[in-house]
């Protein structure tokens, strides 16, 4: 039996969908059989970063609907073994499904793999309740920014109402050289306003930016550490104990030098 | 002697008593009645309300229309009509700058545990206690007292009714907006120290006081 988990955040541009596709491909890497659903109907992205777009011939309405059967629909990606995805309707709206639908849905999906991953759409109308209807677990995303974390807030109080009572706190795009100068709020200020459990840390990667638009997950580039953290956070879910990555010691070796110097001319 | 007003508001624990003027006409009654709802809107928005209506006979159209128009500004509870206060519950009716909840001793109290997260409201008619934070956009609006045991962060209104006397304290007391009766407070602009101990806030000679409840435990 598998476990559906939902990928929210309430605000949109946080890195819900990038997420969803790296948390994915790294249970995938790791042997496990996982779908990824996109829940965000009309404005669906998860194929493109996937890289799969272009395969896509039936989509989640479809199945709601009865128009295909849930195989059908289900496209797998050839790079991973046993990672799929099931694509969001492009030319519908959110209530083309109902929450009774996609618990169904997630019933049905659960038979057959390990992880289900659901990428929600921003905000907290129908595609939210449809995301979260068929969730086992919760993982809430935000940025080290004050309108991110208190829509992650919000989304927290939403998540405990539906019974998801213990979501676990992705904190994405983080720059640490940001946090030392306190220009951008830490980590502990963050769990310490929205008091549940850290799942993982995000650092700030351009190279996201970079394979998000490749269709090609960070996760497997083997130098990326945005990738290492969402490689890291696959295996916590797994239940693996995995320390955060230091990321105070990702110093260009420049700055290493000017600091050398610098506490030179101090002493 | 003051002019007699043809409906007076009086809050009680439970809930709220209309005070009719019998010698008023009806119309002058729905006037009064209709122009003290507009100006307590926020304070009985949304909210359940016990009402019991005093001091005359009511017709059921006169009951129907004054119910009516209670419940355009909030929800009813149990509504009773009556000509006079049973005895045993009068109790000063000279006594006119009507308060919903005029004790701050003791009364009727909510207890929420965990955290009151943006977009949660929580309103009681009496005191509100929180074991928990209260997140920035969560509110707690109380007829009372407001305390939370736990980091304050969000908006506060304690003696909604009016009642001055009413106080909030916090464990962390760092609020968006602090409000006690008619007074209003909201944090500083900028950067501002945040105390690591107890505060409290309360109106004293017409304006919001924080200062900590344990003074002696503070260091200066």
């Amino acid at each position: 039996m598998g476990e559906v988990i939902v990928i929210t955040s309430g605000k949109g541009g946080v890195g819900k969908t990038t997420t969803t596709a790296n948390i994915g491909t790294a249970l995938a890497l790791e042997g496990k059989q996982v779908v990824l659903i996109d829940a965000d109907i009309g404005l669906r992205n998860l194929d493109v970063v996937m890289g799969l777009e272009n395969r896509i011939v039936y989509d989640l309405v479809d199945v709601v609907e009865g128009v295909c059967r849930l195989k059908q629909a289900l496209i797998r990606d050839k790079r991973f073994k046993g990672l799929y995805l099931l694509p969001a309707a492009q030319t519908r709206d959110k209530n083309a499904v109902n929450p009774e639908q996609m618990k169904n849905l997630c019933e049905e999906l659960k038979k057959h793999f390990d992880y289900i991953l659901i990428d929600c759409p921003a905000g907290i109308e129908q595609g939210f309740k449809n995301a979260i209807a068929g969730a086992d677990r919760a993982i809430v995303i935000t940025v080290p920014e004050v309108s991110s974390v208190r829509d992650a807030d919000r989304i927290i109080g939403l998540l405990s109402a539906q019974g998801l009572n213990t979501p676990l706190l992705v904190v994405n795009r983080l720059r640490m050289d940001m946090v030392k100068k306190g220009d951008m709020m830490d980590i502990d200020d963050t769990i310490d306003i929205l008091g549940i459990d850290l799942l993982g840390v995000v650092p700030d990667d351009e190279r996201i930016i970079v394979s998000s638009n490749r269709g090609e997950p960070a996760v497997i580039e083997a130098s990326s550490l945005a990738g290492q953290a969402y490689r890291n956070i696959a295996k916590r879910i797994m239940g693996e104990d995995v320390p955060l990555i230091q990321l105070e010691n990702n110093d260009r070796f420049i700055d290493k030098l000017l600091g050398l110097f610098k506490s030179k001319k101090k002493n | 002697m003051e002019t007699q007003q043809p409906v007076i508001f009086k809050g009680t624990r439970n809930g709220l008593r209309i005070y009719i003027d019998q010698d008023s006409k009806w119309e002058e009654v729905l006037e009064s009645a209709a122009e003290k709802l507009k100006n307590g809107k926020p304070f009985f928005e949304g909210s359940r309300v016990n009402l019991s209506f005093i001091g005359r006979e009511f017709s059921s159209l006169e009951q129907k229309k004054i119910l009516e128009l209670f419940s355009e500004y909030m929800e009813p509870g149990s509504v009773a009509f009556m000509d006079k206060l049973p005895a045993e519950q009068e109790d000063q009716p000279s006594n006119h700058d009507s308060h919903i909840f005029d004790s701050i001793e003791e009364d009727m109290t909510r207890f929420v545990r965990g955290t009151v997260r943006s977009g949660q409201r929580i309103f009681y008619e009496g005191n509100i206690v929180v074991l928990g934070d209260v997140n920035p956009g969560g509110e707690l609006i109380a007829g009372g007292n407001i305390v939370v045991i736990g980091t304050f962060r969000g908006v506060a209104h304690a003696g909604v009714s009016g009642n001055a006397n009413a106080v909030v304290a916090s464990y962390r007391l760092q609020p968006t907006q602090l409000r006690i009766a008619d007074y209003i407070a909201r944090a500083p602009e900028g950067e501002t120290e945040k105390p690591d101990y107890p505060e409290i806030a309360f109106i004293k000679d017409g304006r919001l006081i924080i200062e900590p409840y344990l003074p002696k435990r503070v260091k200066a």
